[in-house]
């Protein structure tokens, strides 16, 4: 029965145009967590402002509160005494979320190769974006933006992915026979 | 039985006293009378040092600093200690401000401070094993094993973070009501980054606020051990970020007493120019987030629109905007380029109508006063007690500015006025720092007019590197010029302090040379911190809207906090 349904959700024209709809609201639409950490923030908040404002890309929302955003830039250097706050403030983002991991630091610990600092705020949450520079310039932050967005164009809602493997019985069957086959030492 | 210190290993001509540790409380104690402000107090991993003729033997040593304002003096006291006995008596008694630097000599060095309220870890979360700056202490981070962080690893440090209110000696309730502990951060737009504040509330009142810091730390005072004096400089950019060359400064203030390498006037001046240019583009993000802080939605948009004009001015001649890593030992690393002296014309003739706007918008806004006259208040004496510098410490009244009192970078050839307040008051910090912008103005302005003619670069083999065209010259300068690039110049041993007036107070690098390419200790006194561990003082029994007028008025950066 499970695999009856599975299969019966292939591309065609209604599921995508849902797809469509879904991802132009969610992309045109991100609102950032403000999660400023050291200087990436300072041009974080000078890329809202009136020089180079990212309300032209609809992110200009910016929420002091997990629980209202879907976006988290993290703006800076990540220490090991912030690394679990951090964490526990994406658990708080309702899903779905994204994280554009801004400069050097928080991307890789950037200059700050030390004792108390994070290489990379990947080893804690997915990031989707990383972005260059030390600190970079709001047009960076903006490009970021921009590949998120593409990014969120190819997710599926009601389509599965084509990269997910989905089993049905017989191949499922099939690999079992597999693993017998070679857990035998001398097959006949 | 104070000793005077072997004078060749002290360069910046600072009075320096070896006291034992039996009787340095007594000592202090003595000087406070004359030297009111502790303005730093660190250690120093002796065990791996080499240059130390003259000094008594010691594993670890306290270095004490104060200053006087009646002498306009530092004084500098050290205390040998050895490994088999690391403890001091604590100075709290004496300088309340001592509290943190206690807590951070301890969580870096492991030294204990006996008679010390709180000696906690302030910088590295509870959790921590070891002790930092100690030289057997891995300085990379991979050196240090892969980062994982597991379920259990995360309430764990969850946990450590919990606030308890028994530890501090908090009371949890009084007569028939319960205090309500709140937890301000560390992720609150109006902590200006990850600061973490515990507020004691009796219903809407502050009873009793505990600033908690270290979420920033990223060790720039080990990366100085590591880092060649040349390559520190674009580390020291990030230590105060808004402040850019303005760190730079600070740093080779102290490095050039070291090295011994005399600045040609050109040199100077170009660097006053930008540094004084720093300080309006760190102003003016004060500026507009602190009104943001109040609830004034527009004038960040207005204050940020001129921060990038000035940022125009800093990529053209830098190439850079917030980090420009300009600043080089014996000058700065490439001279002025064609046409800069109209980009500064120009916005000097831009910006005091854009200042006086500013004024209408902000200053005299009757709810922008109500908030800020009256709240934070603080006297001269506690300024002084607690080791505020800067517009901060001016708004109290001192008018007192190391550009005027200790002139360093040919800061004496120029005219300018110190602002200064009268009542202490947040209102009175926006007051000074509004007026210091256009003060800094004057001071761009009679840089452009008298721009000295000659090289941008001093002709000392220290002066890293050595200008480009002496290198295609002789061959001297080329082995220097390699040298210099590949391991980086070798600083004679010695110690200095060199301190200037920042953005925000007075910054200072206490650096250590043992004669090698690195630094042996590289000690950062930010204003930052000081002005930091003052906030109970001028919050106890007001509201929370309060606290936050306060955070935004003191203008700190995190990064100038934990380092």
């Amino acid at each position: 029965m499970a695999s009856f349904i599975q299969n019966q959700f292939e591309r065609n024209v209604v599921t995508t145009s849902v797809d469509y709809v879904f991802n132009w609201a969610r992309k045109s639409a991100l609102w950032p967590l403000t999660f400023g950490l050291a200087c990436c923030a300072i041009e974080m908040i000078a890329s809202s402002t009136s020089r180079f404002d990212i309300a032209r890309f609809g992110a200009e929302v910016f929420r002091p509160s997990p629980r209202q955003s879907d976006l988290m830039i993290v703006a800076g250097t990540v220490t090991l005494k912030m690394g679990p706050v951090l964490k526990r403030i994406w658990d708080q983002m309702p899903d779905p979320k994204w994280c554009i991991s801004m400069g050097a630091c928080s991307s890789v610990g950037g200059p700050f190769n030390t004792y108390g600092v994070l290489q990379g705020v990947d080893k804690i949450v997915p990031v989707d974006v990383y972005v260059t520079g030390c600190p970079p310039r709001p047009e960076n932050l903006f490009y970021a933006l921009l590949k998120l967005q593409d990014k969120i164009d190819q997710m599926t809602t009601l389509v599965k992915r084509p990269t997910e493997v989905r089993l049905d019985e017989s191949m499922l069957e099939n690999f079992k026979q597999q693993v017998r086959i070679a857990q035998i030492n001398n097959p006949a | 039985m104070a000793a005077g210190a072997n004078a060749s290993l002290v360069k910046d001509g600072i009075q320096t006293l070896w006291v034992p540790r039996e009787e340095v409380h007594e000592k202090l104690r003595g000087l406070k009378s004359e030297y009111r402000m502790l303005y730093d107090l660190t250690a120093i991993d002796e065990r791996d040092r080499v240059h130390r003729e003259g000094e008594p033997e010691s594993d670890f040593t306290a270095v004490y600093h104060l200053y006087s304002f009646d002498r306009n003096e530092y004084i500098r006291i050290k205390t040998p200690l050895a490994e088999s006995a690391l403890s001091l008596d604590s100075i709290t008694d004496i300088w309340p401000a001592a509290d943190w630097y206690e807590r951070e000599v301890w969580d870096m060095f492991g030294i204990q401070f006996s008679g010390h309220p709180h000696l906690q870890r302030i910088l590295m979360p509870r959790t921590w094993v070891g002790h930092p700056l100690r030289k057997d202490h891995p300085a990379r981070a991979t050196e240090m094993g892969p980062f994982q962080l597991s379920e259990e690893k995360e309430e764990r440090e969850q946990e450590a973070l919990r606030f308890r209110p028994e530890e501090w000696g908090f009371e949890r309730s009084h007569d028939d009501s319960d205090f309500i502990f709140l937890n301000l951060g560390p992720q609150h737009p109006g902590t200006h980054g990850v600061l973490r504040i515990v507020l004691q509330l009796d219903g809407e009142a502050i009873v009793h606020a505990v600033p908690e810091i270290g979420f920033h730390h990223r060790g720039a005072e080990k990366m100085g051990e590591r880092q060649s004096w040349h390559t520190y400089i674009p580390y020291t950019d990030r230590v105060d970020y808004l402040g850019g060359v303005m760190n730079n400064l600070a740093y080779l203030t102290a490095l050039e007493k070291l090295a011994g390498v005399p600045i040609p006037p050109r040199a100077q001046t170009i660097r006053v120019m930008l540094a004084e240019l720093f300080r309006i583009i760190s102003h003016l993000v004060w500026y507009g987030t602190f009104a943001q802080d109040l609830g004034q939605m527009s004038p960040v948009f207005y204050t940020f629109n001129d921060r990038e004009r000035a940022f125009g001015i800093i990529e053209a001649v830098c190439g850079a905007r917030m980090h420009p890593n300009w600043f080089r030992l014996g000058g700065v690393a490439q001279d002025l380029p064609r046409g800069w002296d109209k980009l500064f014309l120009d916005f000097i003739d831009y910006f005091p109508p854009k200042l006086a706007e500013y004024d209408r918008e902000v200053l005299r806004n009757k709810i922008f006063q109500k908030r800020t006259k009256g709240v934070g208040v603080l006297t001269t004496e506690q300024a002084i007690e607690w080791g505020l510098t800067g517009p901060n410490l001016r708004a109290c009244g001192l008018e007192w500015d190391f550009r005027k009192k200790q002139p360093y970078s040919g800061y004496e050839n120029f005219e300018f006025d110190i602002p200064t307040g009268t009542h202490g008051d947040c209102y009175d910090r926006a007051v000074v720092r509004v007026e210091e912008m256009r003060q800094s103005l004057r001071i761009i302005e009679q840089c452009v007019r008298n721009m000295p003619e000659g090289p941008y670069k001093s002709l000392h083999p220290l002066a890293t590197p050595p200008l480009k065209e002496h290198t295609m010259e002789d061959i001297e300068t080329l082995i220097t010029h390699f040298l210099g690039v590949s391991w980086g110049p070798v600083i004679p041993p010695g110690e200095a302090l060199g301190a200037i007036e920042a953005t925000k107070g007075n910054n200072g690098y206490y650096l250590v040379s043992d004669g090698s390419t690195v630094s042996y200790r590289t000690r950062i006194r930010t204003p930052s911190f000081a002005h930091m561990q003052a906030l109970p003082l001028q919050v106890r029994g007001r509201m929370i809207p309060d606290l936050l007028a306060v955070l935004g008025a003191m203008d700190f950066v995190l990064a100038d906090i934990d380092r």
